[in-house]
């Protein structure tokens, strides 16, 4: 595709990094010793030392009650998902203009979430952890176990959609070594994720979705309760959300009504 | 209210506990009463989010806090800094990474607002449910944000007793094994019963033996190990079975036990001269031998009396330590005087006839000199003690004069050493304010050099403006005259 309509459209190349502002990794821990099983997601912050990794495993089977034979393989994984990170890290990886849309759909202790949004990821400056935060003020969740977890999964998928583009740096770089290929974006899936801005936010188009549309990226929120018909759902701004979080300007709430 | 009359307990209790950056002693009597798990159920167990239900109190030694009937939280005096409202200096100073850097312009995972949305949170968290321990587990579970940011908040506020504070771990061992071991470390230099090894299982005193883990530092009695009465993580291979002994390691031979009297009456509480001067024993090895001595609950203090041993008759040297002969205690309240060991010392070999005489006399000898009531009375008690148990001979008014002499003698050196002290202390006193006198002085005189420069630039500004007007009118002198008398107010025109 060629260059979109929206500001500076020229690729630009980065150190290997989450494109987020903390570059914080996601870690998922599964390990099951003896029948008992632990599974646990976190956000851990790369720069800490490694001794830290190890006391943070022993703490947390300690809290948790687990017998010692969980923390080496905890360790294990913990340790290998962060070598993975740093084994990027020294990479390059080309930023485009491009939004991706996120999904969501976890279930944590009783509460269900699913939600789909569209997250902008060139902008380095982005928050997951704010955006969470805020989305679990709004939708009033009461658990506070949920708002981790959510955070936990947009960061896995950033984190997959900058690897990939990793790989497409390199594939880039392996391609100009060779022939000079055409200059379209190469045929990776990252890129067929990207939203089609043109389409959006071309002439036609608006940046206010129609109203039609509006149930597909509702957050949804189903408390699964056992005493009460627990059903609970909110109504969201969706363009509230897709503004803070993408470099699209605000839109003015008023419009909302003449739609 | 009952209530009100724990919030006073409490409050007094953590008042003496501790200064800034001390870690707490988790001491202070469970601050929790009884009546709380009953009101507890419906209030609190909410979501940590609502702010509403639990209106947290704090009570502390300085803030009366809004009183919430259902329960009280403990805040121990070193933290009555801490309010929801603001960041305070100490959690800038040891929690540096999120207020500087490139993390203060910044929010997200370091920074100010997010230090405060965990602190708080936390904070919450706990006081939800006051008496259970808060897991750091649990706590980052909940809390959006990296592991390690919260890590290093939960701690800080574990340190302060902002968190967890008295709080019992549910069901497991470990705040017991806490409290153990700062008693145990608390207890040393107060003299409780540290060669006495507790079970952390059930507090109770060992017997014979006891099972040490290394890997969670904590002992159980032979009862708790057989019945498998330790935390999970633990297996029975982890511990280790240690003996205990009168003296742990080796028994202590009357020689050792001499010197390290000796030692002690020399040099006092200064125990690593004592360990040297005993040889082969470390400090702790004195220290805990020095306690088993049956001389009774105050460890401090040199070496006492030995009442009724042989009668090792070197009266100048120091009262003899003979342990096998100990016949009965003499509980000596005084502390760090070397007198007093000489005195029931020698009240020993005398009868107790002789020693309530000798006590007689004293106490109208020392009450002609002003000395300290404390020691007075404790000489008094300890020779009618010490005169009621034996019974030998020997004369009277020499032993008097010598240790009205001492205690005078001694009395005299306290009160030199005080004075002298005291004149130190002023001097450096003054010696400051004068300092700073002559810092004023030299700020003045730099002040004055500044006003008359400024005069000076402010004469030849007027000679300026003069200068150009005079130049620019050309009319008759007597104007510019004229002008001249006006000085003040070219001046502020051009500032």
């Amino acid at each position: 595709m060629k260059t979109v309509s929206l500001g500076a459209s020229r690729p630009s190349a980065v150190n290997f990094r989450m494109p987020t502002r903390d570059n914080l990794v996601p870690i998922r821990v599964d390990v099951e010793v003896d029948g008992q099983r632990y599974r646990d997601a976190f956000t851990w912050n790369p720069r800490d030392p490694d001794s830290e990794i190890i006391s943070f495993a022993k703490r947390t089977a300690k809290d948790l009650k687990l017998p010692a034979n969980f923390v080496p393989q905890m360790l294990q994984s913990i340790q290998g998902q962060l070598a993975e990170f740093r084994s990027y890290e020294g990479q390059e990886m080309q930023i485009k203009e491009k939004i991706v849309p996120l999904k969501i759909d976890l279930r944590v202790n009783n509460t269900v979430i699913r939600d789909q949004f569209l997250w902008d990821i060139s902008n380095l400056d982005s928050d997951p952890e704010e955006f969470v935060r805020t989305l679990c003020d709004d939708l009033n969740i009461t658990d506070p176990e949920v708002g981790p977890a959510i955070a936990v999964s947009i960061r896995e998928q950033l984190y997959e959609i900058a690897s990939q583009s990793v790989s497409v740096m390199r594939e880039k770089q392996m391609s100009k070594k060779g022939r000079r290929a055409p200059e379209f974006s190469s045929n990776s899936k990252a890129v067929n994720n990207a939203v089609d801005l043109f389409k959006y936010f071309g002439s036609k188009g608006s940046v206010i979705r129609k109203r039609k549309e509006w149930y597909l990226y509702e957050p949804v929120v189903d408390v699964v309760a056992s005493e009460e018909d627990g059903k609970e759902e909110a109504e969201e701004e969706s363009r509230r959300r897709e503004s803070c979080k993408s470099s699209v300007p605000l839109i003015d709430s008023d419009a909302e009504l003449q739609s | 209210m009952a209530t009100t009359a724990t919030t006073t307990a409490t409050a007094t209790v953590t008042a003496a506990a501790a200064t800034a950056n001390f870690v707490p002693t988790p001491t202070p009597p469970h601050p929790l009463p009884a009546a709380p798990p009953a009101l507890r159920a419906p209030s609190t167990l909410g979501p940590v989010k609502s702010e509403a239900p639990p209106t947290p109190s704090s009570s502390t030694a300085t803030a009366a806090g809004a009183e919430d009937p259902s329960y009280i939280i403990t805040v121990p005096s070193y933290s009555a800094w801490f309010s929801f409202d603001s960041i305070h200096d100490t959690e800038r100073r040891l929690l540096p990474e999120f207020f500087e850097g490139e993390a203060a312009a910044a929010s997200g995972c370091r920074g100010p607002h997010a230090y405060k949305y965990y602190r708080d949170s936390l904070i919450r968290r706990f006081r939800a449910r006051p008496g259970r321990r808060l897991t750091l587990t649990e706590a980052r579970r909940g809390l959006v944000g990296d592991v390690g940011s919260v890590r290093r908040v939960f701690d800080f506020l574990e340190e302060w007793g902002l968190i967890n504070y008295g709080a019992l771990p549910s069901g497991s061992k470990q705040a017991k094994e806490k409290r153990e071991e700062a008693a145990q470390q608390s207890s040393l230099p107060s003299g409780a019963t540290v060669p006495r090894k507790l079970c952390t299982g059930c507090r109770t005193v060992c017997g014979l033996a006891y099972y040490a883990c290394d890997k969670a530092d904590i002992s159980l009695c032979t009862r708790c190990y057989v019945n498998n009465n330790y935390r999970p993580g633990l297996s029975p291979a982890n511990f280790k079975r240690v003996e205990i002994t009168e003296d742990a390691k080796a028994d202590w031979t009357d020689k050792e036990t001499l010197h390290l009297l000796e030692a002690v009456l020399h040099y006092g509480e200064d125990w690593k001269k004592v360990s040297e001067h005993v040889g082969s024993r470390s400090e702790k090895d004195c220290i805990a031998r020095f306690i088993r001595l049956p001389f009774g609950e105050q460890f401090m203090g040199p070496k006492e009396d030995r009442m009724g041993f042989e009668n090792n008759d070197d009266n100048s040297d120091e009262p003899g330590a003979d342990v096998s002969k100990r016949l009965h205690l003499t509980p000596l309240a005084d502390a760090s005087n070397p007198i007093m060991a000489q005195v029931a010392f020698l009240s020993a070999i005398v009868g107790s006839d002789v020693a309530s005489a000798a006590a007689q006399a004293a106490i109208s000898a020392q009450s002609r000199v002003d000395l300290n009531d404390g020691e007075i009375e404790t000489s008094i008690n300890s020779t009618k003690e010490e005169e009621s148990s034996h019974t030998n001979g020997g004369s009277v008014n020499d032993l008097l004069k010598e240790v009205a002499a001492n205690a005078r003698a001694q009395l005299e050196k306290e009160r030199n050493s005080i004075e002298q002290s005291l004149s130190n202390i002023v001097d450096v006193q003054m010696k400051e304010i004068q300092d700073e006198i002559c810092r004023f002085e030299q700020k003045e005189m730099l002040m004055e050099k500044e006003r008359q420069q400024l005069n000076c630039l402010r004469d030849l500004l007027f000679t300026d403006q003069l200068a150009v007007m005079q130049h620019q009118q050309r009319t008759p002198a007597v104007v510019t005259e004229c002008k001249g008398d006006e000085k003040p107010k070219p001046v502020v025109n051009m500032s």
